[in-house]
C-alpha cells in the first residue's frame, strides 16, 4: 500500500485541524479559525469533580465531535461515519478504505500517538489525526500536531483507536463524501457568534461559560487542600499553561484563534465592527497568556501559599468579567 | 500577541499560536513550546522524585504497584477501571498490596497495555 497524495498541515487544535485539512484536501478553501468560529468552537467548562478526571480540570472548547456535525450542517458537507464494537472489523475497514485511496480521519487515545514527545502524551481519548497510507506494519498519519508526516505502528493505532475510558473513540473514522465548493458565509458566521455567545452566557449551568470561569475563580484557592504535597500542587497549577496554551489551542485557550475568526470575519461580511470585537478578544487572550505564565512561574518557583493563590483567583475574576462584557455585546451584533 | 513576542526556540515541540502579525492581520506561526522549553526540567525532576516516593510506598506494601501507575498516570478509579475492562470496586481492591498477587494474568496484561510498559515491571515492583 502506498500513500494517498494529501497535503499535510500543522494546525493549532486537532479537530479543527484535521477537520479543515481534510476540506482542504477536498477542495474547499477554509481557515481553521473561520472552521472554529462556524462552529462555536469556544467554549469554558470547570469540574471540580469528576470520575474522569483525577484533578480538578477545564475545557475552552466544545464538546469533541461538535465541531464536524455543526460543519456538516451549516457548510452543507456530509461526511461516512463508522464506529465498531470489534477491533479486527475496525483495522480492516480502515484498510479497505486506504486502499481506495480514501484518507481517513480517526479519533485516538493520544497517549498512543508514538511520534509526539513521550511528555506530552498523556491519556485522553479525543485527539483526532488523519491516517493517508501504510507501508508494511506503519500507517502513514497526518497529525495536525507533528510538523510533517508521521509513522505509527499498527499496534499502537489499534490500541489508540480501541481503548477504554471516558469518551472511547471506538474505533470512530470519519472521511468526506460531498463538500460543497462555496460557504455561505454571511449565513454561517452569525450562526456561528450566536451561539458562542449563547453556550457562554446563557446556558443553566452553574460550571459552563463565563459563570464557569466564576466557578474556577472560586475554587481554585481549594486546590492547595487537594494535593498529596507541595510538588502535587505545583504540577496541577503548572498544567493550567498546559491545558490552555500547549495541548492545541492555538494560545491563550483558543482565544486567539477565535480573534482570527472574527478579523476574517470583518472582511467576509463586511462588518468593520468585527475588526474591534477581534482586538477586544486578543486582548482578552493576552490576559489569559499572564494568567497561564503566571501560573507557571510560581509552579516553578513553588511560590504557591494562599496569597498566590489568591491572585489567581483575582485574576481569573478578572477573566470573567472581560469575557461576559465581550459576549454580551457581541450578542448584540447578530 | 505580536508574532515578534512569539517565537521560542524548541525544536523538540512545536506548535501552531495566532499572532499579530507586522502588518495587523492575525494569522498563524509555528513556533516551540514555551512551557517545555522553559520548565521540561522541572517536570522531569518531578516525576521523578514521585516515582520513587510512589515505589517506595510499593516497596513498604503501602500500596500495590497497580495503585503506583494510576498516580503517575493520573488515572482515577473509574477510569481504569474503563480501559481495564474490570469494576471500580476490583481496580480498588487491585490498588491494595494484598491483592495484587491474585490479579489474573489477562488482567495484569491490560493494565501493562494501559500504563504502556510490560507485565514484568508490574511484577519486579511488587517483589522488591
Amino acid at each position: 500500500m502506498t500513500t494517498i497524495p494529501y497535503k499535510h498541515q500543522m494546525a493549532a487544535h486537532c479537530e479543527s485541524g484535521t477537520l479543515t485539512t481534510m476540506l482542504n484536501n477536498s477542495g474547499l478553501a477554509i481557515t481553521e479559525p473561520m472552521l472554529f468560529g462556524i462552529t462555536n468552537g469556544i467554549f469554558f467548562g470547570y469540574f471540580h469533580h469528576s470520575k474522569s478526571f483525577a484533578f480538578p480540570t477545564f475545557i475552552v472548547r466544545s464538546r469533541p465531535g461538535e465541531m464536524r456535525k455543526i460543519a456538516e450542517r451549516r457548510l452543507g458537507a456530509k461526511f461516512a461515519t463508522a464506529t465498531f464494537r470489534n477491533p479486527d472489523k475496525g483495522m480492516e475497514a480502515l484498510d479497505r478504505l486506504l486502499e481506495l485511496n480514501i484518507a481517513v480521519a480517526n479519533q485516538v487515545d493520544f497517549f498512543y500517538m508514538d511520534y509526539l514527545p513521550e511528555w506530552e502524551r498523556v491519556h485522553i481519548n479525543v485527539h483526532f489525526m488523519t491516517v493517508i497510507g501504510k507501508e508494511g506494519d506503519d500507517y502513514i498519519v497526518s497529525d495536525s500536531y507533528f510538523p510533517r508526516l508521521a509513522h505509527l505502528h499498527k499496534d499502537s493505532l489499534r490500541k489508540a483507536r480501541f481503548a477504554g475510558g471516558n469518551m472511547s473513540p471506538k474505533g470512530f473514522i470519519f472521511h468526506p463524501l460531498f463538500v460543497p465548493e462555496e460557504i455561505q458565509y454571511e449565513k454561517v458566521i452569525p450562526k456561528g457568534i450566536r451561539k458562542a455567545c449563547y453556550n457562554m452566557l446563557k446556558l443553566p449551568v452553574p460550571f459552563i461559560g463565563v459563570k464557569g470561569i466564576r466557578k474556577f475563580a472560586s475554587r481554585i484557592t481549594e486546590w492547595p487542600t487537594l494535593t498529596r504535597d507541595t510538588e502535587h500542587l505545583s504540577h496541577e497549577i503548572m498544567k493550567i499553561n498546559i491545558l490552555l496554551e500547549d495541548q492545541g489551542t492555538g494560545g491563550a485557550g483558543f482565544r486567539y484563534m477565535y480573534a482570527t475568526f472574527l478579523q476574517q470575519a470583518a472582511e467576509k461580511l463586511n462588518r468593520p465592527e468585527y475588526h474591534d470585537f477581534s482586538k477586544q478578544m486578543m486582548e482578552i487572550g493576552d490576559n489569559w497568556r499572564k494568567f497561564s505564565l503566571f501560573a507557571a512561574r510560581i509552579g516553578k518557583n513553588r511560590d504557591l501559599g494562599p496569597e498566590k493563590m489568591k491572585q489567581l483567583s483575582e485574576m481569573l475574576y478578572e477573566l470573567a468579567g472581560m469575557e461576559e462584557n465581550f459576549f454580551k455585546d457581541l450578542y448584540q451584533t447578530v | 500577541m505580536k508574532e515578534k513576542d512569539s517565537f521560542v526556540d524548541c525544536p523538540e515541540q512545536q506548535l501552531i499560536l495566532y499572532v499579530e502579525k507586522e502588518d495587523g492581520t492575525y494569522g498563524p506561526v509555528q513556533t516551540g513550546s514555551f512551557i517545555t522549553k522553559n520548565y521540561i526540567n522541572d517536570f522531569f525532576e518531578k516525576r521523578q522524585r514521585l516515582e520513587m516516593s510512589l515505589k517506595e510506598q510499593v516497596r513498604k506494601k503501602e500500596i500495590s504497584p497497580i495503585a503506583c501507575y494510576m498516580t503517575l498516570e493520573d488515572l482515577t478509579p473509574a477510569e481504569t477501571a474503563s480501559r481495564v475492562g474490570i469494576s471500580v470496586r476490583k481496580i480498588k481492591k487491585h490498588m491494595r498490596p494484598e491483592y495484587f498477587p491474585k490479579i489474573k494474568p489477562a488482567i495484569l496484561e491490560k493494565y501493562a497495555e494501559v500504563f504502556d510498559i510490560k507485565v514484568i515491571q508490574l511484577m519486579e515492583l511488587y517483589n522488591g
